[in-house]
């Protein structure tokens, strides 16, 4: 319910506050103008949905949850028309067979049970669709219809008629695979689970030694029952560890999976004669268990890896399709299949998709995607624009100069040095242990056979065998997934997001540090906003507050932060004239903000480093706000603890300006470098490498890209978690920058914890081995001892690891 | 495409409404009575078919199928179209089933005071009824399972997978328990003696109440529940981890009922370990139930719907936790045999079920018949008097069955039993008694509360046989392209064809291995125990007839103060000929199992005649008929020949002479009676009776001599 | 002893048979949405007809239940 009352109490909450609200969304309603059946509306938009939903009698939406609707953006009027394309419509249909298909939609604004029930009964809105299904959590409308009387361009335009319009992008499609992984991981823990469970059963007389006397063919068919379940978990459940063995050693390597595929197949064999025999009943039940538990342990390490895995795919950044004018004519088409010399049109807030020559309006480009800085660049005619950027503003007109896929952002993606090769340490770390490990079980199995076999063949048989059991490293095999998943698990509760478990291993290595200057170590959405120049009293700074709180533009929110403290006062009109400023009128005055030229009708040079934003009243000149990089909260402190183990070093595109404060901060000016080209910055790291350093790299956008992915361990942080760049290793919510040095010593410890659970599997695994070589291994020792030393190494993972987080603060 | 219209059925649904109310009073009624019979025996006014033994049977019969069952499919025909957007599927099979159920209830109805009985809990209706039950139910799983293939919602909600698991598993236990050899039109004996049918018969009962009782309710809890308070089921996902937990544990739980009996330990221990181990998944269910109504309580306060809900579900929470505690050996020590098990099964039955069915019917009956309920007062008082009644009923025989226990188990200093005479330990709980009547009395009062608003409220509103609807069909395309996977699925792997493969192997393999160990299993273990004779068959059927069990067990445990009590302590061995087990679950008298030899037939003659002339104060109820009636003699080849079949080693041809012994025997126990001077007739029940009574447990004695 | 087969034989059948429901669920996607249906089961799609009744009805409705 938490989703869906949540919406509601932000609502009511307004609602308290201002007291007239749209039936239809609940924001609150300036007058009572926009009237229909006795409701009021806060804009046409909303009234307009309402309308169609009363016409087709769909009422019950309003009853369900209160003022559900979704606020409707009347200016936006998208142009679905691209959605004829054959090609692309294919990529979006899951099925169809000529007649009725199936698609399925990303819906962003679903927020509550009415959204559910309206999106469900879409077929009374459209004949042609057939019937409409919700997945709530991941926000997905599957839609079947008829192609014979309606079409995907109609489906987009009712859902956006209502409020509801589908997100699209690329990606989209990719993300069902990892979902069958899942299905079949899932198969396989319940076979295990299931069989497991039976087995138990099953064997329960032969744990308690009980009522096996009196009934000596009971005790032979529960065996028998034991193998035939076996058998399922043998086959299917295990034969990942099989194939995952068989390819390693096709490949000359001994991984960790080959003592566990060798444990679990002589479990197997050897219970099979046993009970075939009539030996023994067989150690059916800790094959089962075991691998029930090693599948528990990958479900977890998948999970941790999927929710934090957020390298998407590129494509999801750029516009799905693009609109280019042929003469006078517009049509859409999809992304790849722009080519050079392709007119395009970028309205506003869309990417550019490939690198272009600005033809007609006024470009101001966001490249906050690219390079981090969050002040919109201007551009002119016959100026380049780089594709990554964010038009906003008016719709433009741009030609391509590169292909999409030669384009400067594919390039630095496609880069061969960004190709990190993914092998860890610690993973090698198990494999190389596994591979002594192989080889000293084997030889110690042979050496305890062949010195029974003088004495008794059948007892040199079952050391033998009782050796590959007890030995099977089922506990090495888990510590580290445990480990490292619930390390990534805490630093994500901490906001540092890590792409995978090998980055920890790699973090905790590291020897030097390289910042980033602009969005690394200062802060975009703190500048400090400069009053001195500006000349304005208490009554002005209101006006100033209240014009600036209309505008959504980076800098405007730095200047209503400053002024928190004063009051509001309602605005008459306003235009956010991008590039330039705001012109905005509030009681009797009017208010222009924006750049000199804006406000002032002059040109003026500004002074290098510093932002300043002009504001005039009533055409009076007010002078002007000086908005200047603050540094993260805790940046000196975090250095001066950094400084005392790693080389350090500060890497800025900027100019030398503040080199006197960050001197300050990082006490040497030989570690300070200005005027850096990204081909700079991945030179510098690289030299550090060939010095022997271990890099970590923190860096911001895309521009630092080639840096990030060259360096040993690149961070991105970011002020705002979904805005990341592909290249890096982990992102790292600006908020918490000041515990770098905490998280970096917390992955030195999880290896720490990694390596004493290998010490404890061992302790095990030398107990289990005097047991076996002495060939007084019994079913019952191995049932114990097996899930008891998988269960005691990840209690004492977990444990561990939530200790010492606790004892740093991070939980 | 259009959108497809239709109508729900909602007739068979009030037509399950109104049999649910209907047998619930006639159930609860018979119920008050025996309640009161247990302190005013003369309350059956000397007939033989209002004894306690004969109406018990009925009235769990009456409650558990009659009430709870039309309650289920009430709620399982309104819930199951509407979750499946669609009809049922057949009309014809939803009015046969409804018909088919009520003329089997009375059918019980009739039978079962004539005596007509099994004598196996819950099952106790002979083999005609067995096989009219298994058609109707499989009427009604057709009519569901076709349904839920064809419905219009590709989800199928949670509440379903509960109700398919219901058919499934009812069907399954009452074929395995229904496995009998007739021995007459009304008679027969199950295949499985002593120890087995015991065994067979818990695990039915266990699983009858886990899949009669529990999962098609918790079904009802999901749909309803959420219906009432207008929100979506706490955690979905937990409701569906829910289902499934209790479906692979709930099975294999049945041998706690049967602890410290001759069933090995290991079975036993696996009961309670498996017992325990279902409060997680239990639990699960009433918060999920619970937490459904977070945020909501407000609305709990003054909505009385709600409130039986709520209750119901945490007298789930309550039944769940206190069963697998009872299933600790320990604790079982204790309360086995006593009323407390009585006192449990209620708050099960009149919490969870009853409760719940009547919050579902005043939630159901102002839906279908589209007003409101009539008096919201009237439903809070009735929600109040029969939580009131639960709790009158509960901790009295809570109460009594701790007192009686820790009597029966009260040794003196010098080491003897301070209280040898059973019926001291009775006298004592009489009080207890009165009051739990005083209980069922509340609840009753309430049903009638209940039956008042829910008619006035009917009156108000006006019902529709169909309700129309409406719903988007369900795509074929989709439902061909994963039948096509499936296929290929099968084809690719061949690994997970055998896996199936070896599934269906390992089903006929067992299958084709149970009769050889059936036959096997039927060979004596004890050497001196001898089939019954003729006439203590004869008597045995009398027992069963007359509902004796209800009252006496029949096993020993291996207490010493049940040794003390009773002699030696029951064996496996000594049952191989009890076709059915006749161990019984409560003592209401004392157990019987070494009563062979104890007494004289005289006393039996003149206890049976008026059990007070003996044992004055005893609460059982006098016997006269059996003096009077004769045996039926004619039967006696029949049931020699039905034993015969089933294992029991009776010579070649000696139904032909059977009743020579008989009278051989009987004329014994006659003249044994004249020479105490009292003349009776030796062809009649009593003598049949007694001759049962006196061999009873006597075989191991014998040996030891 | 021998109806323990029996029993487990029962058992084992009906529990291998909801093994096999329940990996037709997990395949067939039952479980891919394991929240919207607990919402959908409270919407009641009555026929269009019956919806001419002016929404205040169905308000009210809701408020009672």
């Amino acid at each position: 319910m938490d989703i869906l009352t949540h919406k509601q109490t932000a609502i009511s909450d307004e609602k308290n506050e201002i007291g007239k609200s749209c039936y239809h969304c609940g924001d609150y309603c300036q007058d009572d103008s926009i009237k229909l059946d006795e409701k009021i509306f806060c804009c046409n938009g909303c009234k307009t949905v309402y309308e169609i939903l009363s016409a087709n009698k769909l009422f019950e939406y309003y009853s369900l949850e209160k003022n559900p609707g979704i606020k409707k953006n009347e200016k936006i009027k998208r142009n679905y028309e691209f959605l004829e394309d054959l090609e692309l419509k294919n990529r979006l249909i899951d099925f169809t067979d000529g007649t009725i298909t199936s698609i399925t939609l990303n819906i962003p604004e679903m927020h509550c049970s009415s959204c559910i029930w309206i999106l469900e009964n879409l077929y009374r809105l459209n004949n042609g669709i057939i019937n409409s299904r919700v997945n709530f959590l991941q926000k997905t409308l599957n839609i079947y219809f008829n192609e014979t009387s309606t079409s995907i361009k109609e489906i987009f335009e009712l859902l956006a008629s209502i409020g509801y319009e589908p997100a699209l992008n690329l990606g989209q499609k990719e993300e069902q695979f990892s979902k069958l992984s899942y299905k079949t991981l899932y198969f396989k823990i319940g076979i295990a689970g299931f069989c497991f469970g039976n087995v138990m059963l099953l064997s329960f007389p032969e744990y308690l030694s009980i009522g096996t006397n009196e009934l000596p063919e009971m005790k032979k068919i529960f065996a028998y029952i034991n193998i035939l379940l076996a058998v399922p978990v043998f086959f299917y459940s295990a034969s990942d560890y099989f194939s995952s063995a068989w390819k390693g050693l096709k490949k000359k390597i001994i991984n960790i999976d080959v003592p566990i595929a060798l444990g679990i197949l002589v479990l197997f064999l050897r219970s099979l004669a046993e009970i075939i025999f009539s030996i023994g009943p067989g150690y059916i039940d800790s094959l089962t268990g075991l691998v029930f538990f090693l599948l528990i342990g990958r479900l977890f390490q998948n999970k941790t890896y999927d929710t934090l895995n957020f390298e998407r795919n590129y494509k999801s950044y750029f516009p799905i399709s693009i609109t280019i004018k042929e003469g006078n004519s517009e049509k859409t088409i999809p992304v790849e299949k722009i080519s050079v010399g392709n007119r395009i049109v970028i309205r506003n807030d869309e990417i550019i998709p490939a690198d272009s020559i600005l033809i007609k309006g006024r470009a101001n480009i966001d490249y906050s995607f690219v390079t981090g800085e969050s002040i919109p660049v201007e551009k002119k005619n016959g100026d380049v624009i780089y594709a990554g950027g964010k038009q906003i503003g008016e719709a433009v007109e741009v030609e391509t100069i590169k292909d999409v896929s030669q384009s400067y952002l594919t390039q630095l993606w496609n880069d061969e040095a960004f190709q990190k090769t993914e092998e860890s340490r610690i993973v090698s770390l198990a494999n190389s242990i596994s591979k002594y490990f192989t080889i000293i079980i084997l030889s110690i199995a042979g050496a305890g056979a062949a010195f029974w076999f003088s004495i008794d063949s059948h007892i040199a048989f079952n050391v033998f065998t009782a050796v590959l059991i007890v030995a099977c490293p089922c506990a090495l095999a888990l510590s580290t997934p445990f480990t490292l998943g619930n390390t990534l698990r805490i630093f994500g509760k901490n906001k540092f997001y890590l792409k995978n478990t090998h980055v920890i291993e790699k973090l905790a290595a590291i020897t030097a540090i390289v910042f980033d200057k602009t969005g690394t170590i200062t802060e975009n959405s703190l500048s400090e906003v400069n009053f001195d120049n500006a000349f304005l009293n208490d009554e002005e700074k209101i006006l100033l507050k209240s014009a600036v709180r209309n505008s959504s533009h980076p800098l405007s929110k730095s200047i209503y932060r400053s002024l928190l403290e004063f009051s509001i006062h309602k605005t008459n009109s306003f235009e956010e004239t991008p590039g330039k400023g705001i012109f905005a009128s509030i009681n009797n005055f009017t208010i222009k903000i924006g750049n000199n030229n804006f406000v002032n009708e002059k040109l003026i040079i500004d002074d290098e480093g510093n932002t300043k934003v002009y504001i005039s009243i009533n055409n009076d000149p007010k002078g002007y706000l000086l908005i200047s990089n603050k540094y993260r909260t805790g940046l000196k402190q975090i250095i001066e603890k950094l400084k005392r183990v790693y080389q350090l070093a500060l890497l800025s595109g900027d100019s030398e300006g503040e080199k006197q404060k960050l001197r300050n901060i990082f006490g040497d000016e030989s570690n300070l470098y200005f005027k850096q080209s990204p081909h700079d910055k991945l030179n510098f790291i690289k030299t550090l490498q060939v010095k022997g350093k271990r890099v970590l790299m923190l860096g911001d956008g895309l521009n630092d890209a080639g840096a990030l992915k060259q360096s040993d361990v690149g961070i991105s942080i970011s002020d705002n978690v979904n805005n990341f760049s592909p290249a890096c290793d982990g992102i790292l919510d600006s908020k918490m920058f000041h515990r770098l040095n905490d998280f970096i010593s917390f992955a030195i410890k999880s290896k720490k914890i990694i390596i004493t659970s290998f010490i404890i599997s061992f302790i095990y695994n030398i107990f289990g081995i005097i047991y076996a070589v002495t060939g007084t291994l019994t079913p019952i020792v191995a049932a114990i001892l097996m899930p008891l030393s998988s269960i005691s190494v990840v209690l004492f993972t977990s444990f561990s690891t939530n200790f010492v987080a606790k004892k740093e603060k991070l939980l | 495409m259009q959108v497809e219209k239709f109508s729900y059925d909602n007739l068979v649904v009030k037509q399950f409404a109104i049999a649910t109310l209907f047998w619930g009073v006639i159930g609860m009624l018979v119920g008050l009575t025996i309640a009161l019979q247990l302190y005013i025996p003369e309350l059956n006014f000397g007939i033989p078919y209002l004894t306690f033994g004969r109406l018990r049977p009925l009235h769990t019969n009456a409650v558990i199928f009659a009430f709870v069952g039309n309650m289920i499919f009430a709620g399982i025909y309104y819930s199951v179209q509407r979750v499946c957007k669609t009809r049922m599927i057949s009309d014809f099979l939803s009015k046969f089933h409804f018909w088919g159920w009520q003329f089997i209830i009375v059918a019980a109805a009739i039978t079962l005071p004539l005596g007509f009985t099994t004598s196996k809990e819950y099952a106790e209706l002979e083999w005609p009824i067995d096989i009219m039950i298994a058609v109707v139910w499989l009427a009604f799983g057709y009519n569901l399972i076709a349904t839920i293939v064809k419905r219009r919602e590709k989800h199928m909600y949670v509440a379903l997978w509960f109700y398919i698991a219901t058919f499934v598993t009812i069907t399954v236990l009452h074929v395995v328990n229904s496995l009998e050899i007739p021995a007459g039109i009304l008679k027969s004996y199950p295949i499985f003696a002593g120890v087995q049918d015991a065994l067979v018969q818990w695990w039915y009962a266990h699983n009858a109440v886990a899949f009669f009782l529990t999962t098609p309710f918790l079904g009802l809890m999901y749909y309803f529940l959420p219906k009432a308070a207008n929100r979506p089921v706490y955690s979905y996902r937990l409701s569906i981890l829910h289902f499934w937990a209790l479906i692979f544990l709930y099975i294999w739980a049945g041998p706690h009922h049967l602890l410290y009996t001759a069933l090995p330990d290991w079975a036993q221990s696996l009961g309670t370990v498996f017992s325990i181990m279902l409060i997680a998944p239990s639990w699960g269910g009433m918060l999920n139930g619970l937490l459904t109504l977070r945020g909501a309580w407000d609305r709990v306060r003054d909505n009385p719907i709600l409130k039986f809900m709520v209750v119901a579900v945490t007298a789930y929470g309550m039944s769940t936790f206190e069963g697998p505690m009872l299933s600790l050996k320990s604790v079982n020590a204790i309360t086995h045999y006593t009323d407390w098990t009585i006192g449990h099964a209620h708050l099960g039955a009149l919490g969870w079920n009853g409760l719940l069915t009547f919050g579902i019917l005043y939630w159901l009956i102002p839906v279908m018949w589209k007003t409101e309920l009539y008096s919201k007062k009237l439903a809070n008082v009735h929600f109040w008097i029969s939580t009131l009644g639960i709790v009158f009923y509960s901790i009295p025989l809570y109460w009594a069955g701790l007192t009686q226990s820790l009597m029966w188990k009260q040794f003196t200093e010098l080491g003897v039993l301070q209280y040898p005479n059973f019926l001291e330990t009775v006298l004592q709980i009489i009080p207890m008694y009165i009051l739990r009547s005083v209980g069922g009395f509340l609840f009753i009062a309430g049903i009638f509360l209940c039956v008042y608003n829910l008619v006035k409220t009917a009156k108000k509103g006006s019902f529709e046989k169909n309700e129309e609807a409406e719903a988007a069909p369900l795509i074929k395309e989709a439902d061909k392209l994963k039948r096509g996977m499936i296929h290929r699925w099968l084809e690719k792997r061949p690994i997970k064809f055998a896996l199936l493969a070896t599934v269906v192997i390992l089903i006929g393999g067992l299958v084709e291995l149970i009769p050889t160990y059936l036959v096997k299993s039927n060979i004596p273990t004890i050497e001196s125990v001898k089939p019954y004779t003729p006439l203590e068959l004869h008597g045995r059927d009398i027992y069963i007839r007359e509902g004796c069990n209800t009252c006496h067990s029949q096993m020993v445990r291996p207490f010493r103060s049940e040794t003390e009590r009773y002699g030696e302590y029951s064996k496996a061995g000594e049952f191989v000929y009890d076709h059915p087990f006749l161990w019984g679950s409560k003592r209401t008298g004392p157990d019987l199992h070494r009563q062979g030899g104890k007494y004289s037939n005289v006393w039996h003659y003149l206890h049976f005649e008026d059990p007070r002339q003996m044992s004055p104060g005893s609460i059982m109820p006098p016997y006269p008929w059996l003096l009077t009636n004769s045996l039926d003699t004619s039967s006696t080849s029949a049931k020699i020949n039905a034993m015969r079949t089933i294992g029991v080693p009776y010579g070649e041809e000696y139904e032909n002479f059977a009743n020579k012994d008989l009278m051989n025997q009987a004329n014994a126990i006659a003249d044994d009676l004249l020479n105490n001077g009292i003349p009776a007739d030796p062809d009649k029940d009593v003598i049949a009776l007694i001759a049962y009574l006196q061999r009873l447990g006597t075989d191991i004695k014998g040996n030891k001599k | 002893m021998s109806v323990i087969f029996v029993l487990i034989g029962a058992s084992l059948a009906i529990a291998v048979g909801f093994l096999i429901a329940y990996i037709w669920a997990v395949k067939s996607g039952q479980y891919d949405d394991k929240y919207t249906p607990s919402i959908r089961i409270l919407f009641d799609n009555q026929k269009k007809q019956n919806e001419t009744e002016s929404k205040s009805d169905l308000n009210n409705k809701q408020g009672a239940a």
